[in-house]
């Protein structure tokens, strides 16, 4: 990645950035109605935003923060409200215009998120100049890992257009954004635009569900884990993660124990190359966030060399491609086009 | 909370039940696990089940102890064994205590070899809970029974201290505040079941601070009299296998009659729920574990055919057990007890 390459950080709202509630229909009709100071950021999230802008700005990056919500925008207010309490900044929001909808007589489409959030992500990266590189974040309530992987496949040409309209018409996609979604993704220019995508593990599904969307896609448990996959990609610094860290000790009771344990899980997981993973842990231990790591053995220090040589010599594994036919569920012809 | 070390590759559904028992208790509780055992194994496990990751830790081991390995042979030859290794957890301070499904005489040995005799404690003794009527509402409906099988014969002064380790732990786990303790015995007389088995009932009941009822017998083992059992290794295994066999028979004799004939099955449809409750009391698999006590640390060993509900109680005891200072009690009731404190070895 070019290191002046503009970085965009794209939020989901609702079970992303906001500890939304919404499992009963009581608790969905509560939403509108909630105060800024009623609604509640999941863990670390605020901390990790402001700390890649930081992070960017320290360095000299080019930095967009957006947000993408499905929610309606008579909420618009009072999560603007929200996050400027929190402190974020950011460079826009967008949200699902479900009155439209409801004139149109399109109930099915309320709750419909993939054609929307699609083609306003296809729409916000046709603004974007050639090499952004993006980061996704996302939940595991609806579609954010079918719509971000789809997006970043159609980003970089791997779904043509005429693949993508096939897919959007087998998860009948209201038709207008088929047209749309369809007309943005041949317009743009093929580019490998999206580093990874995030998906918050909220309810919580288990990691190998997800497994088919590969290692581009990053389920995570909670934002260290997040925060610790940034800092290996190198575009939050230490003093970021130590953030994430700190909220998460001091906001949310979180204990050293269960950092500790979530960081050895996302290196587990492959996520987090075991170096990253080594000088992240001494940095917390050095902020005093995490107990200083025991000074390495000689055994360890060769493991260390060892697989910091293999990370350095071996090649980056091609991203496989998503069979997002038997993902959507449906037999769906290969040659299938609009006409 | 201090961590619990689980032998993940113990049991006849290791790893998979123990991996997925683990799971669920990090989804509910706070309870920090530690799974031991080939590490790639359980974490492949683990991706495949709902989880919290900030509740566990993966500590790898090598190798297996198989449930009918020969256990000193095992102990001696295989030093990176999961079952090892998470006693070796608890000896060194990582885990607060442990649980196994595993092969039970290697956990006993593993504790002499890594752990200290509380002081005063002649022999270990393995504990087992089993399902019994209750007296009055709020009774706990499980009653512990020990030794069953970490001794083969004992001296009445063993028995006395399984009396008194298992009325300690049964105040603090079950929240009794004099557990009723009884000797396993094949009539109600003191002087029956010969000369040791008198000699213990006269030092079970000279003991101020036990709650001593009496011998009991076979028949009452279920009748809710005693909250814990004391016998010798040899007859508690027995007894405990004789009472998981009879339930899992009526079991199978009230499913197979209810398929005879339709006037059956629509009795039985009326009676599913106490053919459930039945099925659940027969489920021995599913009532966690039971303490080895006597050591200065704490061993949970569950059922070998344990299922991941049944690991999930283990779990739960244990912790249960650590933050109430079970092994504390134990040790405070052995002292307390003025049992002859001369050190012998410990023998199976």
């Amino acid at each position: 990645m070019a290191t002046d390459a503009r970085l965009v950080f794209r939020w989901d709202l609702d079970k992303t950035y906001l500890q939304s509630e919404f499992e009963t229909l009581r608790e969905m009709m509560r939403i509108p109605f909630e105060k800024a100071e009623d609604k509640v950021a999941a863990p670390g999230v605020a901390a990790l935003i402001r700390g890649l802008r930081e992070s960017a700005l320290s360095r000299g990056r080019s930095l967009r923060v957006y947000f993408i919500s499905a929610s309606p925008p008579q909420i618009g207010r009072a999560i603007r409200r929200k996050l400027e309490l929190d402190g974020i900044v950011y460079d826009g929001i967008v949200f699902k215009d479900q009155l439209h909808r409801l004139m149109r007589g399109k109930f099915r489409h309320l709750r419909e998120h993939v054609g929307y959030k699609l083609t306003e992500l296809l729409k916000a990266r046709s603004t974007e100049p050639p090499g952004t590189a993006e980061y996704l974040f996302g939940d595991d309530w609806e579609s954010d890992p079918l719509i971000y992987s789809l997006y970043a496949d159609v980003v970089t040409r791997r779904v043509d257009p005429v693949e993508l309209e096939a897919l959007l018409r087998a998860i009948r996609v209201d038709p207008p954004l088929i047209a749309q979604a369809r007309a943005l993704a041949a317009a743009l220019e093929p580019d490998d635009g999206v580093r990874r995508i995030f998906i918050n593990l909220e309810r919580p599904t288990p990691p190998a569900q997800l497994r088919g969307y590969g290692p581009r896609l990053v389920p995570t448990f909670n934002y260290l884990q997040t925060a610790a996959c940034l800092y290996d990609d190198d575009v939050l610094s230490a003093a970021g993660a130590v953030q994430v860290a700190r909220s998460l000790l001091e906001d949310s009771a979180y204990s050293p124990e269960r950092l500790m344990n979530s960081l050895a899980d996302i290196a587990r997981r492959g996520h987090l190359r075991p170096a990253a993973a080594t000088t992240l842990r001494e940095a917390l231990g050095a902020a005093g966030v995490l107990p200083a790591p025991a000074p390495p053995t000689l055994p360890e220090r060769w493991r260390r060399w060892r697989s910091r040589r293999r990370e350095a010599v071996g090649a980056i594994a091609p991203l496989p491609g998503i069979d997002y036919r038997t993902m959507v569920g449906l037999e769906i012809p290969a040659d299938a086009t609009t006409e | 909370m201090p961590a619990i070390a689980v032998d993940a590759m113990g049991g006849q559904h290791a790893p998979e039940a123990v991996v997925q028992g683990v799971a669920d208790v990090s989804l509910h509780t706070g309870i920090e696990c530690v799974l031991v055992g080939d590490s790639a194994r359980i974490q492949q496990i683990l991706e495949g089940v709902a989880y919290n990751p900030e509740h566990i830790d993966i500590v790898h081991a090598g190798e297996v102890i198989g449930l009918e390995e020969d256990a000193s042979e095992a102990i001696r030859h295989k030093r990176d064994a999961s079952l090892l290794a998470a006693i070796r957890s608890v000896a060194r301070g990582r885990c607060a205590a442990m649980v196994t499904a595993g092969n039970a005489g290697a956990a006993i040995l593993g504790g002499l070899s890594e752990f200290a005799l509380l002081p005063g404690v002649h022999k270990v003794g393995m504990s087992s809970v089993y399902p019994r009527n209750v007296d009055h509402p709020g009774q706990d409906p499980l009653a512990l029974a020990l030794d069953v099988g970490a001794t083969v014969r004992c001296d009445p002064i063993d028995l006395v201290q399984f009396g008194v380790m298992g009325a300690a732990y049964a105040r603090v786990i079950s929240k009794v505040e004099a557990p009723r303790v009884a000797l396993l015995n094949m009539g109600h007389d003191a002087g029956q079941g010969g000369a040791e088995l008198a000699a213990a009932h006269r030092q079970l009941a000279a003991l101020a601070g036990l709650n001593f009822v009496g011998n009991i017998e076979g028949n009452e083992l279920t009748s809710g009299k005693a909250d814990v059992v004391v016998c010798e290794g040899l007859l508690g295994n027995i007894v405990l296998r004789l009472l998981e066999s009879v339930a899992n028979m009526a079991v199978d004799l009230t499913v197979s009659t209810a398929q005879r004939n339709w006037r059956w099955r629509a009795g039985m449809a009326i009676m599913s729920s106490g053919a459930d409750r039945l099925r659940a009391l027969a489920d021995y698999a599913s009532y966690g574990g039971a303490p080895i006590l006597g050591f200065d640390q704490l061993i949970i060993k569950a059922h070998r055919r344990s299922n991941a509900q049944s690991i999930a109680n283990a779990v739960k005891v244990a912790a249960k057990a650590v933050r109430d200072g079970a092994v504390r009690e134990v040790a405070a009731a052995i002292a307390g007890s003025g049992t002859p404190v001369e050190k012998k070895k410990n023998h199976r």
